[in-house]
């Protein structure tokens, strides 16, 4: 199949790519980009693994066209970090054991930063909804819904010293 | 697995995508959330030479109000018909139905089109192509054998859609286009109840919108689900029941009217249970009748509930089940 022409704007950086009209958005990054941060692991686009934000909103990069995402704004693992350090949710991830083998762990980040954006302060209620998206087979999960509390807690924290 | 070599054409307007669906017709597809098609062409179930991408068209997109009632663009997601103050207050059993669908992140995508043009679904179906060729191609795709009903000359693959149900309920209308013009559908009338074609509509049709009657606005309605998880999963089986009551208010004994109940999941179609419509109509309801009415609705829904070993659990189990959630979901109104 001949390659078309695309272009992509991913983390805030536009990028010309050859590729053939039926590569699928993950391949894309993946492959053409190297931004191996989202991940794939289901056949059925059940899991959430490839997770990542279009114009903000979560979505699954193996059930996407790569050409249907041009003129969008598309954030992957890689564009979370905050000045080239790990974001208070990452941090607490790792602190709380949110992250086992670490396989999903890409995927949640961006379900979650994207409830963390519309909504900085969930009810328990809430986070379990946002979760219920994506598939993890270490952690269980509590310790997520830990992670996510420690993170919320850090960033209001943070804004209250800011402000004293 | 990849997907199968197509061309990808991005239309901005109704016009242009009619036009690209007549002059390719036969080698087409409409892509909306992909939710559902992306994994079936990766299973190669479908093996368009086109793909008709139609995320771009403005005007399919979004919800409007008037004095006819509501009018929902095909490619609203689900996530903006959860999230939709309208929908929410005159129309909840179309919410509730929705917010079952799949998962969030899933929804954020999902179309309401797509939902009402989900393919049926079987476990001999909806797998890779090396495991239907090595288990036998089936009358859905690419054979002539029937592995849930062998000997059977009928594909019985199941509708299994969550928004259908409540959609038959308020009284949906679909608005298609095609080269010939614009035509206005019942939604009961989109589809064949044949599994192996499941919608009556042409490779030519472009469904541009969903129009709720006015007169459904309002309706005391409930839609309850059988999944094996609480998230991700398709429906096993799927009731939807609405009414209207005199009094205005569901717990006051008040007389039952406009009473409709529509099944999901064990059919080869989505149906409204006629027969539980006519029976209930007039019937009290309130605290203490609400039990009644909900063991005949159960029962006659799940009379036209014929599920076969097309998805997970026993049909037993599934019918059993219609019965359970008719009942349920009119308690969940007293
Ligand atoms: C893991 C998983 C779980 C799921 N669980 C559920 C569930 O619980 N309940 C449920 O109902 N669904 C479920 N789905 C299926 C699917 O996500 C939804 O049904 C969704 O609403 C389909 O919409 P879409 O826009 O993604 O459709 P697409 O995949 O884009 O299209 C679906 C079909 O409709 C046709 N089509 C789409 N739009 C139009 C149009 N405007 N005119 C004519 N034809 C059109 C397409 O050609 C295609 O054949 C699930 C899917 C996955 C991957
Ligand atoms: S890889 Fe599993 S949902 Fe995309
Ligand atoms: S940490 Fe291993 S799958 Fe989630």
């Amino acid at each position: 199949m001949s390659k078309i022409l695309i272009m992509l704007n991913v983390n805030g950086r536009s990028h010309e790519i050859a590729c053939e009209p039926n590569t699928l958005l993950l391949d894309c990054l993946r492959q053409d980009l190297g931004l191996t941060g989202s991940k794939r692991a289901c056949d059925d686009s059940s899991c959430g693994a490839c997770t990542v934000q279009i114009d903000g909103v979560p979505m699954l990069s193996c059930a996407l066209l790569a050409v249907s995402c041009q003129g969008q704004r598309i954030t992957t693992i890689e564009g979370v970090a905050e000045h080239g350090s790990l974001s208070a949710l990452q941090k607490a991830y790792s602190d709380w054991g949110g992250s086992q083998c670490g396989y999903c762990t890409p995927g949640f980040m961006m379900t979650v930063n994207a409830l963390l954006s519309e909504t900085p302060d969930p009810t328990d209620e809430q986070i379990g909804a946002a979760l219920s998206s994506n598939l993890c087979r270490c952690t269980g999960y509590v310790q997520m819904i830990q992670a996510i509390k420690a993170a919320i807690r850090a960033e209001q924290q943070g804004r209250a010293a800011k402000r004293a | 697995m990849s997907l199968p070599d197509f061309q990808v054409l991005r239309p901005r307007t109704n016009a242009e995508a009619v036009e690209l669906l007549a002059r390719h017709a036969g080698d087409i597809r409409i892509i909306a959330g992909g939710t559902d098609l992306v994994p079936s062409m990766r299973q190669k179930l479908f093996t368009p030479k086109f793909v008709l991408d139609i995320r771009a068209i403005a005007e399919l997109n979004g919800i409007r109000e008037s004095a006819a009632g509501l009018s929902i663009g095909a490619m609203t997601t689900l996530a903006a018909i959860e999230r939709h103050p309208a929908i929410r207050k005159n129309y909840s059993v179309l919410r509730e139905a929705t917010i079952t669908v799949a998962s969030p992140v899933i929804r954020n995508m999902a179309t309401l089109g797509g939902n009402i043009c989900l393919d049926t679904r079987c476990l001999w179906y909806n797998q890779s192509l090396a495991w239907r060729k090595s288990c036998g191609f089936c009358i859905k795709k690419d054979g002539n054998l029937c592995h849930v009903a062998p000997g059977g000359t009928k594909c019985w693959a199941a509708f299994s859609a969550d928004t259908p149900p409540a959609l038959l309920c308020l009284g949906a209308q679909l608005e298609i286009l095609s080269p010939q013009g614009v035509r206005i559908v019942p939604l009961q009338d989109l589809y064949s109840g044949a599994g192996e074609a499941p919608l009556k509509l042409a490779s030519t049709d472009l469904l541009a919108a969903i129009h709720l009657p006015a007169a459904s606005s309002g309706l005391h309605g409930a839609y309850k689900k059988l999944r094996i998880r609480g998230s991700i999963d398709y429906p096993l089986a799927g009731v939807a029941v609405t009414f209207r009551n005199g009094a205005g208010n569901p717990t006051a004994n008040s007389i039952m009217k406009d009473v409709r109940v529509a099944i999901t999941a064990v059919n080869p179609a989505p149906l409204l249970v006629r027969e539980a419509a006519k029976q209930l109509e007039g019937k009290p309801f309130g605290e203490a009748t609400a039990e009644l009415a909900g063991e005949l609705a159960g029962e006659l829904a799940a009379k036209s509930a014929r599920p076969l070993t097309t998805s997970a659990l026993t049909p037993e189990y599934r019918k059993e089940m219609v019965r359970v959630l008719a009942k349920r979901a009119l308690l969940s109104l007293a």
